[in-house]
């Protein structure tokens, strides 16, 4: 655990780049959000939230699932057991297989501003809320990849994660309970859209990006309790 | 004195309230080829595991290169130790060359090495062919060639020729002992008393979690009992006689009455002294 190989992060990034573009399951996965979001540009929705809606579905689709089914892949046919038994360190697998699926998650969301023709307020502040997004939905997907035993285990852990995280602004209009609705307010997906809204009319937002760094740094360290704990398995 | 590679003391494990190694002492010295023989549910692979770190010992001391076994998890030393198991996989999309290709990188060595490593295992000219269209052996070969294209000095493998055709896994065998002749310890185990015999300077018998015997194959072979000998005559019958004088003299006077077809000396196998002591055969 003592040495940090950026060598042996680039050999397990390109392994896992290899194995993508033969991966039809996480290929679809991928261009799921782009085809909503190319529908959402051909009907010309032009309401913010409608429009910042398959961002956030490509941050939990591509971030969350595709890691957790990569997580989860190396676990069923226990190639993850072969790399721990090689010079390579769990830092370095995580870490090398995170960085494949962020910058597919950032191209996903490139290609979803695009298409749906979101207009992109203050790119720095808006490229540095998509950075934080990335650290939490990549550890979200780590974690759950590891607390499933199988590909098929994740969609369905997952599944109540996307509603969540993913959908909770689509349902906000049925719900009339406060208490829920204030809970709502604090999800991650509702503070990267109150982030951007304020980006563009803008009023403050450090708030907000302070309570999504909070959820992002809880993330991470939930993912390395939980795999400390199941480490022996 | 030599050194010793691998140094078990009073080593238990157990599952729950199931034991599956109750106290078992070895040591494998450098440059050693050993084998653990035994029927399935012996504790073959629990051993590995614990020797590798993969599940901790319940009690006993396990010491690797002269190190508590489980801190064994260190980039310097891992590049020592090769390991082949049934629970090692390969990524089934990637192609041969891909999956040796990511062990070369992680291990450091250079490219031309997965051509010599697919030569030993004799799957050159399937490099480019994904593992999920391989036989059930040919994985086993790539995993093998995996376990090996760093040359460890201590090698472990888990029934390496299970799934195996005879040629080739006198193919792999002969590359093992090479191997072996360039400085690898290995510690291997299997079902098979011939392979056993074929590459291994020790052998340790496991029944029940628990070492039966550990020698040579030579002295365990003679602890079996001393070989008979069969004689085939012209009127098809047979006969046994022992290696002693009155065995010679039968067989002198076989010969001499022009009766001998063939003479067949029956070497006790490991097998037999697997049966003998355990009452169990492999
Ligand atoms: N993870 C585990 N949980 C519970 N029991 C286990 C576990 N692993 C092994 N055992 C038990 O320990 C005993 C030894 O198993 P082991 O796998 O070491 O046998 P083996 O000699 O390798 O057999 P085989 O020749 O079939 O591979 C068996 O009784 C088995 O049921
Ligand atoms: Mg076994």
């Amino acid at each position: 655990m003592t040495s940090f190989s950026i060598k042996r992060v680039n050999a397990i990034f390109v392994k896992d780049w290899k194995d993508l573009q033969r991966n039809s399951y996480v290929l679809f996965t991928l261009a799921l959000p782009l085809f909503f979001a190319a529908w959402l540009g051909r009907i010309g929705e032009d309401s913010a939230e409608m429009i910042a809606f398959p961002i956030v579905f490509a941050l939990v689709i591509a971030g969350a699932f595709v890691q957790a089914a990569m997580v989860a892949e190396e676990k069923e046919k226990n190639t993850l057991r072969g790399l721990l038994l090689s010079p390579a360190s769990v830092t370095e697998v995580f870490v090398g297989k995170s960085l494949l699926s962020g910058i597919m998650t950032v191209a996903v969301v490139t290609g979803c501003i695009w298409l749906a023709e979101f207009k992109v307020p203050s790119l720095p502040l808006f490229a540095l809320s998509i950075v934080i997004a990335l650290v939490l939905f990549l550890a979200i997907g780590t974690l759950l990849g590891l607390l499933s035993r199988t590909v098929m285990e994740t969609s369905i852990i997952g599944m109540p994660v996307m509603l969540i995280f993913g959908m909770s602004s689509m349902f906000k209009s049925m719900i009339t309970n406060e208490t829920i609705l204030t809970v709502l307010d604090y999800l991650p997906n509702e503070l990267l859209m109150k982030i951007w809204s304020g980006l563009e009319s803008g009023s403050f937002v450090g708030e907000s990006f302070l309570i999504l760094t909070v959820w992002a740094l809880v993330s991470v360290a939930a993912t390395v309790v939980v795999y400390r704990k199941r480490r022996m398995d | 004195m030599m050194e010793q590679i691998i140094e078990v003391n009073n080593l238990v494990k157990s599952f729950g309230d199931k034991p599956a190694l109750k106290n078992v002492d070895f040591c494998v010295r450098k440059g050693e080829t050993i084998g653990f023989l035994g029927p399935s549910g012996s504790g073959k692979t629990t051993t590995i595991k614990i020797l590798t770190a993969q599940l901790a010992a319940t009690a006993g001391d396990v010491r690797v290169f002269g190190e508590p076994a489980h801190l064994l998890k260190d980039p310097a030393r891992m590049k020592k130790i090769g390991i082949l198991t049934d629970n090692s996989g390969l990524y089934d999309r990637l192609t041969v060359q891909d999956n040796l290709a990511l062990y070369a990188d992680l291990y450091g060595v250079r490219k031309e090495r997965i051509r010599e490593v697919l030569a030993m295992v004799n799957l050159l000219g399937e490099e480019r062919t994904p593992v999920k269209k391989l036989s059930k052996g040919m994985k086993q070969r790539v995993t093998l060639a995996r376990a090996i294209l760093h040359k460890p000095a201590l090698l472990f493998l888990d029934e390496p020729t299970s799934a195996l055709d005879p040629t080739t896994t006198k193919q792999i065998h002969e590359g093992l002992r090479e191997l072996n002749r360039e400085g690898t310890t290995i510690f291997l185990t299997t079902h098979d008393m011939d392979e056993a015999e074929a590459l291994c300077d020790r052998v340790a018998f496991l029944h029940d979690g628990e070492i039966k015997l550990f020698d040579t194959p030579q002295n365990l072979r003679t602890m079996s009992g001393s070989p008979t000998i069969s004689l085939l005559l012209k009127d098809k019958t047979t006969v046994t006689v022992e290696p002693d004088e009155s065995g010679a003299a039968a067989i002198a006077g076989y010969m001499a009455s022009g009766n001998l077809l063939t003479i067949h000396s029956n070497e006790p196998t490991l097998g037999d002294l697997f049966v003998q002591l355990t009452g169990r055969n492999l």
